[in-house]
């Protein structure tokens, strides 16, 4: 390996979890400085209902495709969101699994697998774009950031399976790109909405909060037909 | 720079918003990521496929862009990347507003299917509140608005009016069961129940008042009404005044207090159950009230199953098909009792898909029935709920709240649906069995020596032949000597010549319309006391009739009427207290 490869897979990627971390530390800061309203009436609602299950409810929300009607009836979208998100987790892991522990991808059953997942990613990615730009409805609410976040997240899947071989002897070209584009991605992530992850847990808890101190959450359903007029 | 070229209120705009978001809100408006997931749970959306600008996060996001240009560090400095954009002038303040008052109704179903948790909803009701702060209101919210501050209702009801019509309710009910006790005891302290209503039950449905008087005569409870604080309506949550919210709620709070009440009983109406049980004690931040606050749904159901009151569910056989109101179901978790009580007393429940927190806005919600500017787009999107409807294939549709009926009674009207909506305080009081102590009703008791409506002279203007004859008909049924007129000059001219005790308006006619008319009657001396009932089809020109400097009509029908409402309202501006005789 290279001093231009270490350099990039260890000390640039730490300097840029560090900025990183430094802005998400100011980001929550800044979040936290707005005052949080209250539910200050007596809870309604069903006996099996409460601010807690609200909360756990609305967290466990998204693992729960059944809960909301928009995720069972676009369930190919959801299937879609699965397995790009899996796909970038995997990735982050793999940003670190490189430099400090390459033993664990030695078997070429993880590589392939990862590799599947990561152009199942960038093959979501580039539908995605695609539905951005076709569907005038998205199309009107997307913003640079939204196309150049969605353009990163693709196109660093795609230098993923090619970096998922580890193989620097072969050339370190795919390395090189991929630890680059992961550090670019590392900073650009706090000022992009890529970071919807680190307010997720906050928007759920208090929507999760209000919802199961009124008994909407969890939402009972009864078994219906799918609406005709839909 | 750019604060100086903002327009004064465009400026009061963002230094409010400054002080109004919260926590939850800043979540929301961070937290989207364009995903469109929302678009197809928003009604207006589905009625509107080729309209992006009704998508949930489209409307979001012109909030959202005010939000990133002033408050977000991405939109401060970089405010093209992330669609950012300040809000300038008067004109950008009028854009705004046409969006979240007229293209959403605050439902809340796009809050409910959003993965991220974004309350579009309540980033809404902020967006109005802000507007309506710097004077940047539809003409009917400013109207409504204006009399709940002032009048202490928002319809405008007066004290006088509404003690005169529970008197005489009280003597409807008194003679029907024969029975002094029978009545609608006002400001009686230590009562048990506290009854409080919404101002449209005195104007325009007082049947719902007697029904519920009836029911709590029959329980034997010990209530009683307020004569202030009588409102449990409330306009701050469709204006998004929290100042007007936490007044109008603790105006309700402080009666109950004053009377030593024990529970505070709301009559059937979603955005007032909401506002009084949920969202008054954080408006008015004084904390859970020294009170039980519940909905009239589950004082009735209590009495049945109590055996306090009972029912026979053999007296509604009709196939019924229940409506959750956004409020109720997605706002409060309140949709199981309803269905509860339906089952109690009707025999054929059917319920409608998507229903409970799922279920679809009636599309008059939000505060939408006063807003007549956007009627049309309203009534476009009101497809999704008809085509509801009409899924069901019943003839009733039952709500829990007064706003529902108003609203889908158009939905049903505009797509011809042939449907009649009702609530459960109806059922209820239909499916009463009464005890024996209690005298039979009066039409079985007391013969009519003379027909309740017999020496009042009514005029009926109307250009459609089929409702001139309806109403006549059944005017005459009751009496009356009826006088026609198809269009607004032979109305003139008759009302004049004949000089009647009361006169049907309808609004919309060919040549002088009803407006015209009417305002003519009231500035002409020698006819300017005739009492005017208006009846349209066309409940978006109500406003032009109030809004004329003339004293204003003393009733007001939706078309279609019933014969009920009619007479009920007719005996009303008459003051007829008994059905046979004058007052």
């Amino acid at each position: 390996m290279s001093e231009s490869l270490r350099f990039v897979s260890d000390d640039l990627q730490l300097m840029a979890l560090s900025f990183m971390a430094i802005v998400y530390i100011f980001r929550i800061r800044w979040l936290l400085k707005f005052k949080a309203s209250r539910e200050r009436q007596a809870p309604s609602g069903g006996t099996g209902t409460s601010s807690f299950k609200g909360i756990v409810y609305s967290w466990a929300n998204i693992a729960m495709p059944w809960s909301m009607e928009s995720t069972r009836r676009m369930s190919f979208f959801y299937l879609q969101f699965v397995v790009f998100h899996l796909a970038v987790a995997a990735n982050i892991g793999m940003s670190f699994v490189i430099p400090y522990a390459p033993g664990l991808m030695k078997p070429m059953i993880i590589v392939r697998l990862l590799q599947i997942l990561f152009a199942a990613a960038c093959a979501i990615g580039c539908y995605r774009m695609y539905r951005r730009l076709s569907n005038p409805a998205i199309r009107l609410i997307s913003t640079p950031d939204d196309f150049f976040s969605l353009a990163l997240l693709t196109g660093w899947s795609f230098a993923s399976i090619f970096a998922a071989m580890n193989r620097p002897d072969l050339g370190e070209g795919p390395l090189m790109v991929y630890f680059i584009m992961t550090a670019f991605f590392l900073v650009y992530v706090p000022f992009s909405k890529i970071s919807h992850y680190l307010y997720y847990p906050f928007t759920r808890f208090y929507f999760g909060r209000t919802m199961g101190h009124r008994g909407v959450y969890p939402v009972k359903r009864v078994t219906q037909p799918k609406p005709t007029h839909i | 720079m750019a604060q100086n070229a903002r327009s004064h209120k465009a400026s009061k705009v963002v230094e409010r918003m400054g002080k109004k978001l919260n926590r939850q809100m800043v979540g929301s408006l961070v937290g989207c990521v364009h995903c469109g997931m929302c678009a197809e749970s928003c009604h207006y959306v589905l009625a509107n496929p080729d309209d992006p600008t009704y998508a949930p996060a489209y409307k979001a996001d012109q909030i959202r862009k005010i939000f990133k240009r002033n408050f977000d560090w991405t939109g401060k400095i970089f405010p093209w990347w992330v669609h950012a954009q300040d809000v300038r002038t008067d004109e950008d303040l009028e854009k705004l507003k046409d969006i979240v008052f007229g293209k959403c109704t605050n439902c809340r179903r796009c809050s409910l299917n959003c993965p991220m948790g974004v309350d579009f909803a309540t980033l809404n009701r902020m967006a109005r509140g802000l507007l309506v702060s710097v004077g940047v209101m539809p003409e009917g919210v400013a109207v409504v608005s204006k009399d709940q501050w002032e009048v202490g209702n928002q319809m405008g009801v007066l004290p006088q009016d509404y003690l005169e019509t529970l008197e005489w309710l009280s003597d409807e009910l008194e003679n029907e069961f024969k029975d002094t006790a029978a009545r609608i005891p006002i400001d009686k302290m230590d009562a048990d129940v506290v009854y409080a209503i919404n101002p449209r039950e005195v104007k325009y449905d007082p049947r719902t008042i007697s029904d519920a008087a009836r029911i709590f005569y029959i329980a034997g409870e010990n209530w009683t009404m307020p004569s202030e604080g009588w409102d449990m309506t409330n306009f701050g949550l469709f204006s998004g005044d929290d100042e007007l919210g936490g007044v109008v709620a603790q105006r309700v709070y402080e009666k109950v207090i004053e009377l030593r009440g024990k529970r505070l009983v709301l009559s059937e109406c979603g955005h007032g159950y909401r506002s009084t049980r949920c969202e008054g004690p954080n408006w008015s931040g004084n904390g859970v009230p020294p009170f039980v606050i519940e909905s009239s749904v589950l004082t009735m159901l209590r009495y049945i199953k109590e055996g306090r009151i009972r029912v026979d569910k053999e007296k509604n056989k009709a196939a019924v098909t229940f409506h959750d109101s956004c409020n109720n179901a997605r706002s409060c978790g309140f949709y199981e009792e309803p269905r509860e009580l339906l089952n109690l007393l009707v025999t054929d429940f059917r319920e409608m898909y998507p229903n409970r927190a799922e279920n679809f806005c009636c599309t008059g919600g939000g505060g939408a029935m006063s807003m007549s500017e956007y009627t049309p787009q309203r009534l476009k999107s009101a497809i999704i709920k008809a085509d509801q409807l009409k899924a069901t294939g019943v003839k009733v549709v039952v709500t829990s709240c007064h706003n529902c009926v108003d609203g889908l009674t158009d939905v049903i009207r505009h797509y011809k649906l042939g449907m009649k909506v009702t609530q459960l305080v109806n059922l209820t009081a239909n499916a009463l069995v009464i005890p024996e102590r209690v005298v039979v009703p009066v039409e079985v008791q007391i013969p009519f020596v003379t027909l309740p409506l017999q020496g009042f002279k009514i005029l009926v203007v109307d250009d459609e032949p089929d409702i001139l004859t309806f109403l006549a008909a059944v005017l005459e049924d009751q009496g009356a000597t009826v006088i026609q007129a198809a269009d607004g000059e032979q109305a003139l001219a008759l009302t004049i010549q004949e000089k009647p005790d009361l006169m049907t308006l309808d609004l919309s006619m060919p040549g002088k319309n009803g407006g015209y008319v009417f305002e003519e009657i009231r500035n002409n001396p020698e006819i300017a006391s005739t009492k005017v009932c208006i009846i349209t089809g066309k409940p978006e020109l109500r406003r032009l009739i109030y809004e004329r400097p003339v004293a204003p009509p003393e009733g007001y029908l939706d078309k279609p009427v019933n014969e009920d409402t009619l007479l009920t309202s007719i005996r009303m501006i008459l003051e007829l207290k008994h059905p046979h005789g004058h007052a």
